[in-house]
């Protein structure tokens, strides 16, 4: 291929996509070098996936109008015709998917899609085809080849699929990788190795990567160049570390600001209590208390242990954080809190008072005190009712609130206490973004006055900016009005900024517990280690990680 | 009049089904005017034609339609304009009747059983699975049988084969929406489980069944055409639009009496389904 | 695996015995409760012609002077045994006159089918892979497939073909020009909704992550289409068979008077006029349990093709 010796082996120029009159993205342009990694920052809506999947011609023929230039390897992409493009298609460029799950085709075994991925290479041997696909499993780090190979895409974990995806990308020595958001289906620790066996296979076969993004800290991480997105138009283009130290444009400061494993004491003032209110706290008796309780399922004639001999317990005006990957059982805890289900063992106390043997009657007692904001804001508030109906709600279900113009004038100021304008009250769930949707629910939880609100992952479905608003939020209400918190999450970089205490939970346990501090400065558990590690670190671009840990149990 | 509106629809149901523009899509306006027109055919019958649907004149027997008589006469002289007007009334309206027995039963049943789970479930849902079990026409087939030759009891069958889809449909809705996080979120705020149906529950169930409920409609109307077409319904001189089909097709020299009945069968179910379809899609 | 699976099928099979004994019953409560002529009554019929004594042999037999419990019981247990009883107009054993119309509906209804899903696929795909302006036509005819009733469809395909182009004659009814014009009548209706399944379920897996990979790799939309998404978006209308062949036994009911053709569903249409209820209640139940058995295959064959159905939850669902 006559090609030029320091050519680009991507070159992006004036490329705009538009729907109709929408135009997504704006004369985006940059460019990446052999073996290079460049990485696309942006929150939901900046344009990077569509960016991604128009290099790729992905978008569908629909109504998308795509300009400007894509050079790969001295050819012009965009205009070129679909038959000469498909060969370049997975030989050339090899795109990783969001969501494992979904990206395989769930009625067919791994081993016949990879069996077609290797037939389009050209191999005419079956057998041939087998033997270089289960070795190429087991470079990717899947102990049992054979037994992915005749697996159906459900019967393996989120982590393996991605393996399995990245095995197959990588099969055909692509020059460079595309890949969209690779880890962010993934439990954290799970992350941090696809991202390492990824780093890996690319010094090792000489890949470029285009990695698309919205965490600021893996981009750091894991690239030589970051380009950061807005609304479809870059804001700024550079050297990761540059970006990252000295960020130029105020949108990239201000989301390194946002990014909560760079800024572990970014809430730490707004929160602190007053020198004679923190007294109070420690003297008084526990807000919540939970003394080995214990929760059992039974699916499909199988009992599961979903939570095995949990205690804790929080002091009032507080923050404490139950912290695990899916499965750990953080959530099922929260849910026992709330009387939504029953432990089968132990007790819950709530301000001092026992949870269990109470009728229903006393159970709404227990709740007016204790108030849940859920994890997805586009589910937890109904469609068909507008703001001032939903925060008002528990006023009228608890009959509490005083007449009806003393009740309106409530949902006011808890709308008013979680920064929305008075004229949201007339608007409907579907006419607000995702963080307004999460301020309106976290004012219907407060509309009681409640002493304490459970956190269910209250900024997981949210942006890093718009989080950041919502534990600003969170952090001054605690302030205010004394409230105590129970957080559960599966950031612990997320938790190191807003929780006092911590419960870290694997497979229902609770392996370690204590103050934020100790636990991140002197870990004692190896599961805790392993989700330390898993927080991005920016000095760790300088010194790459050579191994590919092999999987363990632990972390599938 | 008419046979503009008639022709239209055709033309255009393919352009204009796929447009998003802002605001209703122009077939759909077209389908909400032959609705109108059939409405207006149902309740006004003598403001739209002065022929009478029963008496003919016996000189103009199985004339072809012209200015004077637009969709022809038939063999006793009769305007057949006027009889699909004047018959307007029981082939939409059973339909309708149908339609709101499907729906309350159908629905009452659904949230019976989706709400109560347990064995109410389990005895409901065997009741669905057997009314579905009988094809849905030979059932309507038998139960106007039974309650004899006529359009009400056309109607009625019509409906009760219809109980089924409506029950499946609502158990599927309450199942769905009462896993909301929303609905839990009202029993944590002191919310009853009546408090969670009336006012979270069927609020948001009620706009599939409402597309469902539309889409029956234009089913019903065929339903109750092809009972009248076999003879199930009023005899005549009663003009159900099915029988008008049915008694037409003994005169293949006059074609008119069966495609001027069967095209207004056609456009009027055409119209329906179309608003069927645009419910589905608008928010 | 196994033991589940034989578990799965004896749930399955004992939920469809039961489904089956209660449209028996239902059928009877409809045709032998609900107000109208009672049997007894449309006995005497002059038109009937039936003498006092064989009356009285028609009565005694199927227990119409006992109550109506005794009666279903009397009924349901003949049925359970195989006996269908006496047709009242023609006197002959039920079991024959739906043996002998039989093999004419099996045939319009299995080409029916047949054409049904060539149908359904064809505007499905069409739908899917031309381009726009011929798609978005496609994509309104299965709306107005649903819009024509089948009665209408087969008098004009009899105008046109027999009538005008005498492709077939209306006085054979059973040849085989007839036969495929009476099925492409029975199939129209049938691929409206089959056809709206597939383009759904088309449109859908296409924009699945699974099928972006796939293109990702480099292959073609013809293979795309045979190797990924024709399975997976043909399931949701596999599923939908039964309910298919519900619609084909009521349609035959009109397309078989159109067509002059005995059948089926012409029994049932002379059992209406004739108050034949031992002839209504044969083929209702019969009706039920083709629908039953259909479903039932549907339902046990899904979890051998579906691998995401997992035995455990359907088994306890």
């Amino acid at each position: 291929m006559p090609e030029q010796k320091n050519a680009p082996l991507l070159d992006v120029e004036d490329l705009s996509v538009a729907y109709g009159p929408n135009d997504v993205v704006r004369d985006v342009r940059f460019s990446i070098a052999r073996g290079e990694s460049l990485a696309l920052i942006g929150e939901s809506g900046s344009g990077k996936s569509t960016i991604a999947k128009s290099i790729l011609k992905l978008l569908g023929t629909d109504d998308a109008e795509v300009t400007g230039n894509v050079w790969f390897e001295g050819r012009e992409l965009l205009g070129m015709p679909e038959r000469q493009f498909r060969p370049l298609r997975g030989r050339r460029l090899g795109y990783i998917p969001q969501d494992p799950g979904s990206a395989l085709n769930p009625v067919r075994t791994i081993g016949s899609q990879a069996q077609e991925a290797a037939a389009l290479l050209g191999e005419t041997n079956p057998d041939a085809r087998r033997s270089h696909i289960l070795s190429v499993l087991a470079d990717v780090g899947l102990a049992d080849p054979v037994r992915v190979y005749d697996s159906y895409p459900h019967q393996l974990s989120g982590g393996m699929l991605q393996r399995v995806l990245i095995g197959l990308t990588v099969l055909p020595r692509p020059a460079l990788i595309v890949a969209d958001e690779p880890t962010s289906a993934l439990d954290v620790t799970v992350q941090k190795l696809t991202l390492d066996l990824l780093a890996d296979l690319r010094q090792e076969l000489d890949i470029s990567l285009l990695l698309i993004t919205h965490d600021l800290a893996i981009a750091a991480e894991r690239a030589d160049t970051l380009v950061v997105l807005r609304d479809g138009t870059v804001q700024e283009t550079g050297a990761a570390r540059e970006v990252f130290k000295a960020p130029r444009s105020e949108y990239a400061r201000s989301l390194y600001s946002d990014v909560p494993a760079l800024n572990p004491d970014r809430y730490r003032s707004q929160r602190l209590l007053p020198d004679n209110r923190r007294r109070e706290s420690t003297a008084n008796p526990p807000r919540i208390e939970m003394q080995g309780v214990e929760k059992s399922f039974t699916t499909a004639g199988k009992r599961v242990l979903a939570l095995d001999g949990v205690s804790f317990s929080v002091s009032p005006g507080t923050t404490h954080a139950l912290v695990g990957e899916s499965g750990s059982g953080k959530t099922t805890a929260a849910r026992l809190l709330l009387g939504l289900e029953q432990p089968s063992a132990g007790e819950i106390r709530v301000n001092g008072d026992p949870l269990q043997g109470r009728r229903r009657s006393e159970l709404r007692d227990v709740r007016r005190h204790l108030q849940l904001v859920y994890q997805n804001p586009f589910t937890s508030l109904d469609p068909t009712w507008r703001v001032s109906r939903i925060v008002g709600e528990p006023l009228d279900r608890f009959g509490v609130g005083g007449n009806r113009s003393r009740r309106a004038a409530q949902v006011r100021e808890a709308l008013e206490a979680v920064g929305l304008p008075e004229s949201f009250l007339a608007r409907r769930p579907a006419h607000l973004s995702g963080g307004q949707r999460q301020r309106v629910a976290i004012a219907r939880a407060l509309v009681l006055h409640p002493d304490i609100v459970v956190l269910d992952e209250p900024t997981s479905a949210l942006d890093v900016s718009v989080q950041a608003g919502i534990l600003e939020l969170l952090a001054r209400l605690q302030r205010e009005r004394g409230l105590t918190y129970l957080f559960v999450s599966h950031d612990l970089a997320l938790v190191r900024q807003i929780a006092d205490t911590v419960s870290v939970l694997q497979h229902g346990k609770v392996v370690e517990d204590g103050p934020v501090q100790r636990i991140f400065e002197q870990p004692q558990h190896a599961y805790t280690r392993a989700l330390l590690a898993a927080i991005p670190r920016v000095t760790a671009s300088e010194t790459p990680t050579t191994t590919i840990p092999a999987l363990s149990e632990a972390t599938l | 009049m008419t046979s503009t509106l008639a022709i239209t629809p055709f033309r255009r149901a393919g352009a204009g089904a796929r447009r998003t523009t802002v605001g209703i899509p122009p077939t759909v306006v077209l389908s909400f005017l032959v609705v109108l027109v059939m409405v207006l055919w149902s309740l006004l019958p003598g403001m739209f034609t002065s022929f009478s649907p029963v008496e003919g004149a016996t000189a103009g027997k199985l004339e072809a339609p012209s200015s004077a008589h637009w969709f022809g006469t038939d063999y006793l002289g009769r305007d057949l304009y006027s009889r699909v007007v004047f018959g307007t009334a029981s082939s939409v309206s059973s339909a309708l009747v149908a339609v709101l027995i499907g729906l309350v039963v159908g629905s009452a049943i659904g949230l019976a059983s989706g709400f109560g789970g347990g064995w109410v479930d389990a005895v409901l849902g065997r009741f669905v699975d057997v009314l579905l079990a009988i094809p849905g026409f030979l059932l309507a087939v038998v139960i106007v049988s039974s309650l004899g030759f006529q359009t009400i009891n056309a109607a009625i069958a019509t409906g009760v084969s219809a109980v089924a889809v409506f029950a499946r449909l609502m158990r599927a809705e309450v199942l769905r929406i009462r896993g909301a996080a929303f609905v839990e979120a009202s029993y944590l705020e002191g919310g009853t489980l009546l408090h969670a149906l009336l006012k979270h529950i069927l609020p948001n169930a009620y706009r599939p069944v409402l597309v469902l409920a539309v889409l029956q409609f234009g089913t019903s109307i065929l339903v109750i055409a092809s009972l009248a077409f076999l003879g199930y319904g009023d005899p005549p001189p009663a003009s159900d639009w099915g029988l008008l089909v049915a008694s037409g097709k003994t005169y293949p020299t006059a074609p008119w009496l069966v495609y001027a009945p069967a095209l207004v069968i056609v456009i009027t179910v055409l119209a329906v389904n179309r608003i069927s379809r645009w419910l589905r899609k608008v928010k | 695996m196994k033991n589940q699976y034989q578990r799965f099928v004896l749930t399955r099979a004992g939920q469809a015995v039961v489904v089956v004994l209660l449209a028996y019953v239902l059928t009877f409560l409809v045709i032998s409760v609900l107000p109208g002529d009672s049997i007894t009554n449309s006995l005497r019929d002059p038109q009937r012609g039936l003498s006092e004594e064989e009356i009285q042999r028609i009565v005694a037999f199927y227990g119409l002077d006992k109550p109506v419990v005794v009666q279903l019981v009397l009924s349901l247990g003949r049925f359970l045994s195989g006996d269908l009883g006496f047709s009242l107009q023609s006197n002959l054993p039920v079991a024959q006159l739906i043996g002998d119309a039989l093999p004419s509906t099996l045939a319009l209804a299995s080409s029916a089918l047949a054409l049904a899903v060539i149908f359904a696929v064809a505007i499905a795909y069409g739908a899917h892979y031309l381009p726009g302006k011929w798609a978005s036509l496609l994509r309104s005819v299965p709306s107005l497939f649903l819009s024509v009733p089948n009665f209408v469809i087969g008098l004009v395909l009899i105008e046109l073909f027999a009538f005008r182009l005498h492709a077939f004659t209306t006085i054979d009814t059973n040849s085989a020009a007839a036969t495929v014009f009476a099925a492409v009548t029975l199939a129209i209706p049938v691929s409206a909704p089959l056809a709206e399944v597939f383009i759904a379920s088309l449109d859908h897996e296409s924009r699945q992550e699974y099928a972006v990979v796939a293109r990702s790799r480099g292959l073609s939309e013809a293979r795309l289409f045979v190797q990924h998404l024709a399975k997976p978006s043909a399931l949701p209308a596999v599923a939908m068979v039964a309910l298919i062949v519900g619609e084909l036994l009521g349609g035959a009911v009109i397309t078989e008077t159109i067509f002059g053709r005995d059948g089926i569903g012409t029994l049932v249409q002379k059992a209406v006029t004739g108050e034949d209820q031992p002839v209504l209640q044969a083929v209702v139940s019969l009706s039920a349990i083709v629908f039953v058995a259909v479903n039932l295959v549907a339902d046990l064959a899904s979890p051998l093709v579906d691998p995401r159905i997992e035995l455990r939850e359907v088994v306890d669902a």
